[in-house]
């Protein structure tokens, strides 16, 4: 590429950051004025929590168990093995579970709300919903990001849970552990400060996740090539989004002492 | 407007002086493509005007600056005497009931019934109404189709005819005192075509309605329009009735009559 192509493609990144940006502040200035859509919420949290359940449990446990099963020779190796509840419980509440439910949810989610913004948009249902005095951004943005924001942080709480339970299976398949000693194992090791900022960091992720996938479907053009194009770009940027987000967290937990 | 032709013809039977719609030197550009460049139109009440003009030639953009889904360069759009682009967007949603809108692709909501569909603007908007009263109006939106049967379909299960049926239903359920019509009768067989011209009329003269029907048809035009109005090179070119417009020895106006 030479040096003018550089600069357009900097330029395009410039103004998608730019427009994403202004995409968030309306969300915000829209998010607290009423007319609040309750019901349409509710059916949000329902398609973007509630049927994510069973894709999040399967990856928390498979993420759990393999964690515990690799884990285990490098901490034998050392004596250490007994500290494996304590190691797998950290690092799934305090970076995993987070991070990994949040990539399953761009891409189940993030895409699904590209594909589907996409649709209504190239198909005019978008613009019908205007005529009819219906404030779109308001039904159909606001009520999605929403969603995510709530729903983010109860799958991260309920991947955290699942995966610590696959950590108790993991360490009985060489050993005997009871369900008692391994809780308390567990709990010692946990304090606040994992538990709160993991948290945090989640209802950014589920932000992102929102806006992304939002700001790419309500901007689709170019029909059903463009629908296409705004659910496999929502769930990159997404991902990418989290990332940074991610190392923003750890940067700033670093600096507040939480580390 | 330099160049064009205005009809002197009498109103037609139950057309009102009150001009509902009135639209003045609108410009709108895309880039550097100029699309509308300085057009006037006035609908009066209980008038059906249809502007007829070729693909590309800009209808779309005016049935959707009347609305506020465009917002013109330059110009003024008056509907039922509020000026939409001075309106705020409470007043403009409040203005927008008051408009029905038939769009091209029907532009039903995918993720809902028909019923859904059918209710989505009755819930919006009529909040202390109840069950009862809904189900009523949607049973009378759908009976006005001849699609009672279709309540519990998903818009992908019916076909483009039952669409645009279903599509004039929930365009017309609030009761609104003007419609836009986007192309009503593209896509559909001439007989499917035909059916809804009969039944935009049928509606009209029940609800007493006022339109604009954007299209390129000429079926459409000799059947539902009491007034035409050619845009040409992003202005109103001529106005007319049917007869008027195919009696005229214009070669732009001839043009439109090719295959008639």
């Amino acid at each position: 590429m030479d040096r003018s192509g550089v600069l357009l493609g900097a330029r395009a990144i410039v103004v998608e950051v730019g427009e994403l940006v202004a995409f968030t502040g309306r969300f915000f200035r829209e998010a607290f004025r009423p007319r609040f859509e309750w019901r349409e919420l509710v059916r949000q949290c329902y398609l973007n929590g509630y049927q994510s359940l069973p894709l999040v449990a399967i990856t928390a446990f498979i993420m759990g168990l393999v964690l515990t099963v690799q884990s285990r020779p490098t901490l034998a190796r050392f004596g250490a093995e007994t500290m494996l509840p304590a190691m797998v419980a950290i690092s799934v509440v305090r970076e995993i579970a987070p991070v990994i439910t949040a990539l399953i949810c761009a891409g189940k989610i993030g895409s699904s709300i590209g594909a589907e913004l996409g649709s209504m948009k190239v198909t005019e249902q978008i613009d019908a919903m205007e005529v009819s005095g219906t404030n779109p951004f308001k039904f159909l943005v606001v009520t999605r990001i929403w969603s995510t924001i709530l729903m983010l942080p109860l799958l991260v709480i309920l991947a955290d849970a699942i995966a610590i339970w696959a950590c108790f299976i993991g360490v009985n398949m060489k050993g005997a552990v009871s369900w008692q000693l391994f809780q308390q194992q567990v709990f010692d090791s946990l304090v606040f400060s994992d538990v709160l900022p993991a948290l945090i960091k989640s209802v950014f992720f589920g932000l992102a996740i929102g806006v992304v996938g939002c700001y790419k479907g309500y901007n689709t053009e170019k029909g059903t090539e463009g629908v296409g194009r705004s659910a496999h770009s929502a769930v990159v940027v997404a991902s990418l989004v989290i990332f940074i987000l991610d190392l923003v967290a750890v940067q700033v937990t670093e600096i507040m002492g939480l580390n | 407007m330099e160049g064009a032709i205005h009809s002197k013809m009498k109103p037609a039977a139950g057309v009102g002086p009150e001009v509902v719609i009135r639209m003045r030197d609108l410009h709108k550009a895309f880039g550097a493509n100029k699309v509308l460049k300085g057009f006037d139109l006035d609908v009066r009440r209980g008038e059906n005007v249809m502007v007829l003009g070729k693909s590309g030639s800009g209808k779309s953009v005016l049935i959707k600056c009347i609305v506020g889904l465009l917002r013109p360069d330059q110009g003024q759009v008056m509907v039922l005497g509020q000026d939409v682009y001075a309106l705020g967007q409470d007043d403009l949603d409040h203005l927008r009931v008051r408009i029905g809108f038939l769009f091209q692709s029907s532009a039903l909501y995918d993720s809902m019934t028909v019923r859904e569909n059918l209710e989505f603007p009755l819930r919006r908007h009529w909040f202390a109404q109840s069950a009862e009263e809904r189900d009523a109006l949607v049973k009378e939106a759908l009976e006005n189709v001849g699609l009672e049967h279709t309540s519990d379909l998903y818009p992908s299960e019916l076909s483009g005819g039952m669409r645009r049926r279903i599509g004039l239903a929930r365009t017309l359920i609030l009761k609104p005192e003007i419609v836009l019509y986007d192309e009503p009768t593209t896509g559909l067989d001439p007989i499917t075509g035909k059916e809804i011209v009969e039944l935009i009329l049928r509606l009209q003269k029940k609800y007493g309605t006022s339109s604009v029907i954007i299209s390129h048809d000429l079926n459409v035009a000799k059947l539902a329009a009491n007034r035409i109005a050619i845009l040409m090179d992003g202005r109103n070119y001529v106005e007319g009735s049917y007869d008027e417009l195919r009696s005229m020895r214009d070669p732009v106006v001839q043009q439109f009559f090719i295959f008639m």
